[in-house]
């Protein structure tokens, strides 16, 4: 379960806020697709409740456990796949794994068979014992999903995790997603793909210049007959555009 | 044009790193203003002196020629020691090539704004030099305008040289380098080796050309110093006039610089620039072949890939901190410029320990060294041992670049620490016993090597070697402090963007303020020992330095473990 209540974050270096008093709630069992244009704040939504970063006002809390009073307890449960893949590049594969699921506080014995079950669902087996900085952009992405499953995660986080996977792994990747809802873990997923979104999520949510405009279930949408989620997501973002359009003061470029 | 635009980027580039932590902009401009005060404070005394030794220079000598010419080749020597590491860095590391290969730019002419950016780097260290030594040196000589007005050709011709003897160092290295290190940690332990290697070999070249031949010519420094010192330098002279010479473009530089006719300043000035040009084109040419070479080998990545699919992997049990240790020594072992930087200190200050022996060791044919001389002194054992150890000191804390960048070396990374469930005071741990481990691991041989070779007693060697890692420590902490207030993120060249960056000068300068409190408090038992000559002085002495310096370290650490969990969630990534 994920619980933000009325999370704010300005960067320093910037004048708009990126995340504008967001309260939003993610039951577990359930996959949450998170929508947004570029630089709606999707990713630093998804820094604050992986604890990258301190929001200014507001509270994080994950499976109940606050994020701010025990960030070592709420981090443990959390697994995170980020959107960029400025990994340890001198690191082998199964060097970065064994860190990670070190510091998660994995067993030996556990990681191991951990490792050799997603490595072989992603056909990463062979590359693991490889330096990462040779790895390609999707096989970095795969090492990143392995990375945040070592230690079952009881909240898994996927800044737009498909991106750059080839059909096969897209299609392990959104299996797997599943698999962990069923399990009663929560999964927070940001997209840009409305396809996946729409076939993979059960609730999503829209979110532009840092505010959540809408918060529904897939059903729900769907029920509505003539909106597809696609048409409802451009016609939310683009009349919040118009409404801003005067004083126009967020520009859209990517953080990175 | 395209050459410009890429020379301004590249340029503007290696200074440009990301500041991950608000900062008040007035605040940090008084803080700057201050360091720089400080620091003016400290380096001035010793800048002033060098200025005042090479107007002397030019006095006594009355702008010899073959001196000036020595003179400038210890400033592109300075340039070559300190510019060599930007050629490699900036040159032959190419950490950009996937933004500039894909640009419709010639790969030459990409190269030829690297080595223009390399060149501008190694002007403004010439500047500084010029200023110190042929500056003062022309005033000395009682130079005329000609002489001043030359001195800005000079500044565009001197890092020829040492641009050239850059490249000459660097290719062999990178070549070697590739050639036998497989692994990349070899190759960071086979980089720091040979460039070493070839420095000593350059330093001692330097200083046989110099000193060696020197010899005193009967007279005694005591009866006339000033006939001494002129006679010296005469000699000097003399002996420089066989070899300096075959260093024809800066000799003709320095004729034509301190020429009293036109016809001579013509002729070596028009020497001078057709044999600079010659030398540039000799860099370009050799070392744009390899400069392909190099781009080519870095977009293909470190070819590890595939190398192997016979090897399964194991996985251990292992303790958070040693985990993390061993992941973060594999990290800068493996990275080129990181691994450099960080682990040449090792060597560095030993090799440092051996030239300066041989500077002050070497005896003239038949005579008892300078050091030998000195050793029978009583109070040789007090002295000397706390000159090199300040010395040792600050040399130590300036190279102990795991302490000094402990954070901002994640770079782009650095999110991976923020997101781990791990407290941070376990992180700063870790990092803290990799650097002293490394520093601990530099001071020993160090150590080793000054009782071995300055005839320090053992006891006493072990006592320096407490004092050298306590203050490294204690510098070591507050350096880590600084760089979790501002870490900086984004860079793409660490020599640039970070190692030259404040933190290392505000090293050096706490290490010269420990140096100064440290001598500060022993200089009352010498003077009492050279009167009174008791053992329970020295132990006195070293007991109230040893004290000195682990009080240093302790608050130091304390101040460290205080802030940087704050610091390290201010941190945005
Ligand atoms: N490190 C940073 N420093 C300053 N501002 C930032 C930083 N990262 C992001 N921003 C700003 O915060 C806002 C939200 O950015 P964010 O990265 O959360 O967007 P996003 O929804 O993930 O976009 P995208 O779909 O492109 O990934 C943007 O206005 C961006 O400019
Ligand atoms: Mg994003």
């Amino acid at each position: 379960m994920i619980r933000l209540h009325n999370v704010s974050k300005t960067y320093f270096k910037s004048p708009v806020k990126a995340v504008d008093d967001l309260s939003l709630e993610v039951k577990p069992g359930e996959i949450f697709g998170f929508l947004g244009p570029n630089g709606a704040g999707k990713s630093t939504t998804i820094k604050i409740i992986t604890g990258i970063l301190t929001p200014d006002s507001g509270t994080v809390e994950i499976n109940g456990v606050n994020l701010a009073d025990d960030p070592i307890a709420a981090k443990s449960l959390v697994g995170y796949v980020p959107d960029n893949h400025e990994m340890y590049d001198a690191l082998k594969g199964i060097e970065y794994l064994q860190f990670v699921g070190t510091m998660y506080g994995v067993r030996a014995a556990d990681l191991k068979r951990k490792i050799d079950e997603y490595a072989a669902l992603f056909e990463l087996t062979d590359a693991i014992p490889d330096m990462i900085g040779s790895y390609s952009h999707g096989m970095k992405q795969k090492l990143s999903v392995i990375a945040a499953l070592v230690h079952d995660p009881k909240v898994w986080i996927l800044d737009e995790p498909l991106t750059g996977l080839d059909p096969q792994s897209a299609y392990q990747l959104k299996t797997l997603m599943r698999k962990q809802a069923e399990a009663g873990n929560t999964v927070f997923f940001s997209s840009h793909v409305i396809d996946v979104v729409e076939k993979v999520c059960d609730r999503i949510g829209i979110i532009n210049h840092g505010k959540l405009v809408a918060v529904d279930t897939l059903d729900n949408i769907r029920a509505d007959g003539k909106v597809s989620l696609e048409s409802l997501f451009l016609t939310i973002t683009s009349k919040n555009e118009r409404q801003d359009a005067p004083d126009d003061a967020s520009d859209d470029g990517e953080g990175k | 044009m395209k050459y410009l635009a890429l020379v301004k980027l590249l340029f503007v580039q290696q200074y440009k790193v990301r500041s991950a932590v608000a900062t008040r902009s007035g605040k940090k401009r008084l803080g700057s203003a201050a360091l720089y005060l400080v620091l003016g404070v400290c380096f001035v005394p010793l800048f002033v002196a060098v200025a005042v030794a090479m107007y002397y220079m030019g006095k006594v000598s009355d702008g010899n020629v073959y001196v000036a010419t020595f003179l400038t080749l210890i400033c592109q020597s300075l340039v070559l020691m300190f510019g060599v590491h930007a050629v490699i860095s900036n040159v032959f590391v190419v950490r950009d090539a996937d933004r500039l290969l894909y640009l419709p730019i010639r790969s030459h002419v990409i190269f030829l704004a690297k080595l223009t950016v390399a060149y501008l780097n190694e002007v403004i260290t010439t500047a500084v030099t010029a200023i110190v030594v042929l500056l003062p040196f022309g005033i000395g000589a009682g130079a005329g305008v000609a002489y001043y007005l030359m001195l800005l050709a000079a500044l565009v011709l001197l890092p020829m040289l040492p641009m050239l003897a850059g490249t000459f160092v660097a290719m062999p290295i990178s070549a070697l380098v590739t050639l036998f290190g497989k692994n990349s940690a070899v190759k960071t332990i086979l980089r720091i080796v040979l460039y070493v290697a070839i420095m000593a070999l350059y330093m001692y070249a330097m200083y046989s050309f110099g000193f060696l031949t020197g010899s005193s010519g009967g007279n005694n420094f005591l009866d006339d110093p000033e006939k001494y010192i002129a006679d010296t330098i005469g000699d000097f002279a003399l002996n420089l006039q066989n070899v300096m010479p075959y260093f024809h473009s800066d000799y003709m530089l320095m004729q034509s610089m301190l020429a009293t006719n036109f016809a001579q300043w013509a002729a070596g000035f028009a020497c001078a620039l057709a044999e600079n040009a010659a030398l540039l084109g000799l860099v370009f040419a050799v070392s744009l072949p390899f400069y392909r070479k190099m781009l080519a080998s870095s977009v293909e990545g470190s070819g590890a890939r595939g190398k192997n699919k016979n090897g399964g992997y194991v996985v251990k049990q292992r303790g958070t901190v040693r985990e993390f240790m061993l992941t973060d020594l594999k990290r800068t072992v493996r990275d080129a410029q990181i691994g450099f930087q960080s682990f040449a200190g090792i060597i560095m200050t030993p090799v440092i320990v051996v030239i300066l022996y041989f500077l002050m060791g070497t005896a003239d044919s038949g005579e008892t060294s300078f050091l030998e001389l000195m050793q029978i002194s009583p109070l040789y054992q007090m002295i000397a041992p706390l000159i090199i150890l300040v010395y040792m000191t600050f040399l130590g804390c300036s190279t102990n670049v795991l302490g000094l960048y402990p954070i901002s070396r994640e770079n782009k990374s650095a999110f991976i620490l923020k997101s781990l469930p791990v407290p941070f005071s376990k992180i700063l741990l870790s990092k803290v016993l990799l650097a002293t481990a490394v520093m601990v691991l530099s001071d020993f041989v160090t150590c080793i090597l000054i009782v071995a070779l300055f005839g320090v007693k053992w006891y006493i060697g072990i006592v320096m070697l407490a004092v050298m890692i306590l203050v490294g420590f204690g510098a070591m902490c507050l350096t880590t402090l600084l760089d979790l207030k501002n870490p900086r993120f984004g860079w793409d060249n660490f020599n640039q963007g970070l190692k030259n960056a404040k933190n290392s000068w505000i090293a050096m300068l706490i290490a010269l303020l420990a140096g100064v409190a440290l001598t500060v408090c022993s200089v009352p038992f010498v003077v009492v020992f050279a009167i009174l000559d008791s053992v329970y002085l020295t132990i006195a002495m070293w007991a109230v330095d040893l004290g000195v310096s682990a009080a240093f370290a302790a608050v130091s650490y304390k101040i460290m473990t205080g802030k940087a969990a704050k610091y390290f969630e201010r941190i945005e990534v």
